[in-house]
């Protein structure tokens, strides 16, 4: 059989995918009935190995390549989408070869899966058959999506050049799509506000309807030709892609959380009580953003490869404009991420404070460590690679002196991020210290207050590193008011929009009844001053608006964004210890306090600025493809530090489970039943990290002999 | 391409280098990796195994200069705040639990209380907040508890083995059947059990004197067994204790009314619903009256109301009911 470039590696994904999901069902069927949980379980081994170990590689394999295959469509989509609202055919071409990349990776995915599966089942037999028991259903629900992820994924890449006519529809079948759209978020709607639907969490409902029901919606009601019917096709892609996950995830957060299960793990319950566990939704959430981060990076180094072994200046041109959209892809997802793992974490708490003590405190305490300086690096080199790109800017030296000032409030951030709270010390040591394993100033360092503090100070540096980056070639700013009404109404509507969110907690917090998080009437102050200090925030959000109305929209800026660092670094910061100490339960409030101001000044500031900027007279044309080859290494770097970090979180939240299969329920009795050491996690995680590079060099030169083909 | 990716791999190896070397370096920072424990016996060093791999100890505290948390206190001595390792520490803790108790409190006894009840004493400094050892997630058998005092009581202080495992004292002995009670009831914890009762089941049962008499008294359940009991509360209909079957009575006017039947006089019966209200009906006027089999009037939800580890807590307290007498104290 001659091998015959993309078509062939996609007819391979596609045999592979529907192979291994046939498999799979046919596995399940053959399964015996419900397995007792309690019952001895039984391990296997596979020539000698490590079950444990080999699993745990498989899996990570299946999950590096399967987050690159769910991310890459997330951001590849919505350039098309760019495109093609803008008719800029760069933008399409550029997406086009984002989806090329999928191809191989479709394929390698599907085949870790099965191979992840069939060492699961064999390996694991009886944990096997008591999940395939529980989860029966949504097992088969999640081999079927396998087709229907498989064929929008055929119909998108090579239906890309088919359907890219603009011609219109005739206008009654525009009129279905549209009714058929508008039906699809009305009833989005509906299901949002609870009138459809069992009974379930708000974090379920919302992702839903965010990442499914809505976007369906939207994709039919903009049909309008076969670039629409395409672009439709493509959001299918996702919703089945993010839909897999989500079947998946439930799986990873029922073996933490159980739910709908007895003591002995029968199912007392529905299968909905089991598959919306609590931790579910907050893995799926926190796992999308991650996917999306890592789909960008991983396609960012496929770029700086690329420019790196450029021969032309075009095509140093056109890869360093290709890494540049990848990484701010990346930053997009980077920045509410350490929000989403606060939140799984927070769940994690609230399911078992044993496991939420072992996460920060026990067996994960250094390892969260070792994550904060990987997340740090992220933040750290994303910016220098934002700086090194405005050296490709005419007009950008003008900022340059701000960038010091930006790198030591990185640099200090990361610092205390990483400062430990205590560290193992000689008792001569603790002597020395005043008798206490505590040191005087650091062990402030080391609790979560500051942690959060500084983490939303990197944020704001990173986002201030991008509004630089964006104005580098701007002249001067553009009158609001001259914009006419549509500049007006975006920066109202969304900077109220923006300032209801916090406006709404403020009011939450100040109707807060202490006696609800068991504390006494008299802590209620500990949350009414939070309630007035974003009511502060909100004012200040309301100037700003009137000032970029008044087109003193950059005093605006700074304003709001003055007074959200302060709000959420140093009073919060501050506030968080004092409310640790007086009311710990209001920790949490403190936290998505900060998160919504947050959120609101990055909102806010951003629409002002995309107005204030827009069609700025330009001090010289951007230089794509003047970066140095350093900036591509450090693109390189990112994707490797975030691959490590994926592998690393992983082995977290796998292992909070300790030596329990089933947390509570089923518990480990092979003797792989303890948590490894970080050494081995780092082993481990480098072999399979080292491999997935491999793997994807291996897809960057097929794709080279692809697109070779195809100029031939 | 060809002449790049060398240099790629190259990078990638020192990064993956220096990720290693970090791994390294944090694990021997933090004491090496604590491997599974396995099956032990009770001794010191069974107790070290446990202490440092699943019982999860060293999440909380160290051992001297061993660990290096900080959550609970240090075991060993350590510092002018631990001036005595915890066997030595126990024993002049236990004088202090005879002193507010007004009897006898060995060393042992401190030690078992420790962990059959953390709140019972807190070390000032700390919080309360100690995990039950003997249930999930950490479920440590009677056995490796036994192992893990062996081990602290060797830090310094005299290890009697018949006081911990052969011959334990009358308090080191009840605090045990507290535990074991709880561990065979899936490791709940047994205080946790009393408050999940009174929320769900003090209204239609009586215990050691208490509560409603809608459904069968509960003092002394424990002898029914842990199968019985899982049964009872899970699938009532399948547990039905005779004299409280369901009644189903239609009088002639085709209404009908399902209970317990709580009296039965010559002229009347009095049947008592599920909500606890009582309807009295004159056999005169009653059309049909059968017993329902598959229905109990307890609720058959409760699966639905209560958590797993409620489930777990009402059991393991649900299995301490082993009898009253006429006080209401529990029989020895």
């Amino acid at each position: 059989m001659k091998w015959d470039n993309a078509k062939g590696v996609f007819n391979l994904g596609l045999m592979a995918r529907v192979g291994i999901a046939v498999l799979i069902l046919f596995i399940m069927v053959g399964l015996p009935t419900l397995a007792h949980a309690l019952e001895t379980n039984e391990y296997r081994q596979f020539m000698g190995l490590d079950s444990r170990r080999l699993i745990w590689f498989l899996a990570q394999m299946h999950l590096f390549f399967g987050a690159f295959v769910l991310g890459v469509p997330l951001f590849a989509v919505i350039i098309e989408i760019v495109g093609w609202k803008n008719k800029d055919p760069k933008f399409d071409k550029l997406a086009y070869e984002f989806t090329s990349l999928l191809s191989v990776a479709y394929a390698t995915t599907a085949a870790f899966g099965g191979l992840l599966a069939f060492a699961l089942f064999t390996l694991y037999p009886t944990f096997m058959g008591y999940m395939a028991g529980i989860f029966k259903d949504v097992m088969f629900m999640y081999a079927l999506l396998f087709f229907g992820e498989t064929f929008a994924l055929y119909l998108y890449y090579y239906g890309w050049h088919w359907l890219k006519s603009d011609k219109p529809f005739s206008p009654t079948v525009r009129l279905i799509f549209k009714v058929l759209g508008l039906a699809v978020i009305a009833f989005s709607l509906v299901f949002a506000f609870g009138g459809i639907g069992p009974e379930m969490r708000t974090d379920t409902r919302s992702f839903m309807v965010l990442l499914y029901i809505l976007p369906t919606g939207i994709g039919l009601v903009i049909i309008k030709d076969l670039k629409s019917s395409h672009i439709f096709i493509g959001i299918l892609l996702n919703v089945f892609g993010t839909a897999i996950m989500q079947l998946a995830n439930s799986w990873a957060g029922f073996m933490m959380s159980p739910a709908g299960v007895d003591a002995e793990g029968v199912l007392v319950g529905t299968v909905w009580q089991a598959f919306e566990n609590v931790l579910a939704t907050p893995i799926a959430i926190h796992r999308m953003l991650g996917n999306l981060a890592f789909g960008g990076l991983v396609a960012g180094s496929y770029a700086a490869v690329k420019f790196i072994s450029a021969k032309t200046p075009e095509d140093r041109a056109h890869y360093d404009w290709m890494g540049y959209i990848s990484n701010f892809v990346a930053i997009a997802a980077l920045i509410p991420l350490p929000f989403a793992g606060y939140y799984l974490g927070r769940e994690v708490y609230s399911t078992s404070a044993v496991m939420g003590n072992n996460m920060m405190g026990g067996d994960f305490s250094w390892t969260f460590i070792i994550q904060a300086m990987l997340v740090g690096s992220l933040f750290l080199i994303s910016n220098y690679y934002l700086w090194s790109g405005m050296t490709r800017i005419p007009g950008a030296e003008r900022y340059y002196k701000f960038i010091k000032y930006i790198l030591f409030a990185l640099i200090l951030s990361f610092a205390i991020w990483l400062t430990p709270h205590n560290l193992p010390l000689s008792a001569q040591e603790v002597g020395e210290m005043g008798g206490s394993q505590y040191h005087p100033l650091l062990k402030y360092l080391g609790l979560m207050p500051a942690k959060n503090a500084v983490v939303n100070l990197i944020i704001l540096a990173t986002f201030f590193s991008f509004l630089l980056y964006r104005r580098g070639n701007k002249q001067d700013v553009v009158s609001i008011r001259d914009q006419g009404k549509t500049a007006r109404i975006v920066i109202s509507v969304v900077g109220l929009a923006a300032i209801a969110l916090v406006a709404q907690y403020a009011m939450t917090l100040l109707n807060l009844n202490p006696a609800s998080l068991d504390l006494p009437a008299d802590r209620g102050s500990f949350i009414s001053v939070m309630g007035y200090l974003l009511l502060f925030e909100c004012v200040a959000g309301l100037v700003a608006i009137v000032l970029a109305l008044t087109d003193r929209g950059k005093l605006g800026q700074y304003l709001y964004l003055a007074v959200t660092a302060f709000n959420v670094t140093i009073f919060l910061g501050v506030w968080g210890f004092v409310v640790m100490e007086k009311a710990s339960p209001v920790l949490r409030n403190v936290a998505v306090a900060q998160f919504l101001q947050l959120i609101s000044c990055l909102v806010l500031v951003s629409v002002i600025d995309f107005f204030l900027f827009r069609d700025a007279k330009s001090v010289g044309k951007m230089q794509w493809g003047k970066m140095t080859v350093r900036s591509q290494y450090a693109l390189l770097l990112l994707t490797f530090v975030i691959t490590m970090n994926m592998g690393l979180m992983g082995f977290i939240r796998s292992g909070l489970r300790g030596d329990w299969h089933i947390f509570g329920i089923m518990r480990d009795t092979s003797e792989w039943a303890y948590t490894p050491s970080n050494f081995v996690m780092t082993q481990q995680v480098g072999a399979a990290v080292l491999l997935f590079m491999i793997g994807c060099a291996f897809m960057f030169w097929l794709g080279g002999i692809a697109s070779g083909d195809k100029k031939d | 391409m060809t002449h790049t990716m060398p240099k790629v791999f190259g990078f990638l190896l020192v990064v993956l280098g220096l990720y290693l070397w970090i791994g390294y370096a944090i694990t021997d920072l933090s004491g090496g990796e604590k491997k599974s424990s396995g099956a032990v016996d009770i001794s010191p060093e069974g107790g070290e195994a446990i202490y440092w791999g699943r019982g999860r100890c060293f999440t909380c505290h160290s051992v001297g200069g061993q660990g290096s948390a900080v959550r609970g206190p240090n075991h060993g001595q350590f510092g002018e705040k631990f001036p005595l390792p915890m066997g030595a520490r126990a024993v002049e803790r236990a004088k202090v639990r005879a002193e507010k108790l007004g009897k006898p409190f060995t060393a042992v006894d401190y030690m078992v209380e420790s962990l059959a009840t953390p709140g019972a004493y807190v070390v000032e400094g700390y919080k309360n907040e100690m995990a039950v050892v003997y249930a999930p997630p950490i479920s440590l058998s009677l056995k490796e508890i036994k192992a893990v005092i062996a081990y602290l009581m060797a830090q310094g202080g005299d290890l009697d083995m018949e006081a911990i495992d052969t011959k334990p004292g009358e308090v080191t002995a009840q605090f045990y059947a507290k535990i074991s009670a709880a561990a065979e009831a899936g490791g709940g914890d047994p205080g946790k059990g009393a408050v999940v009762y009174e929320e769900n089941c003090t209204d239609c049962h009586v215990l050691n004197g208490e509560g409603g008499e809608t459904g069968p008294e509960l003092t002394g359940i424990a002898g029914k067994g842990l199968k019985f009991i899982s049964a009872a509360v899970l699938q009532p209909a399948k547990a039905i204790t005779k004299g409280f079957e369901t009644h189903v009575v239609v009088d002639k006017n085709g209404r009908q009314t399902v209970g317990l039947k709580s009296s039965d006089e010559a002229a009347e019966i009095v049947i008592t619903k599920a909500n606890g209200d009582e309807v009295t009906i004159a056999k005169a006027d009653i059309k049909t009256i059968t017993i329902d089999k598959n229905k109990s009037v307890m609720p058959d939800d409760l699966s639905e109301a209560m958590t797993v580890k409620d489930y777990q807590d009402l059991l393991s307290f649900l299995m301490l009911q082993k009898g009253a007498k006429k006080g209401g104290e529990e029989k020895k």
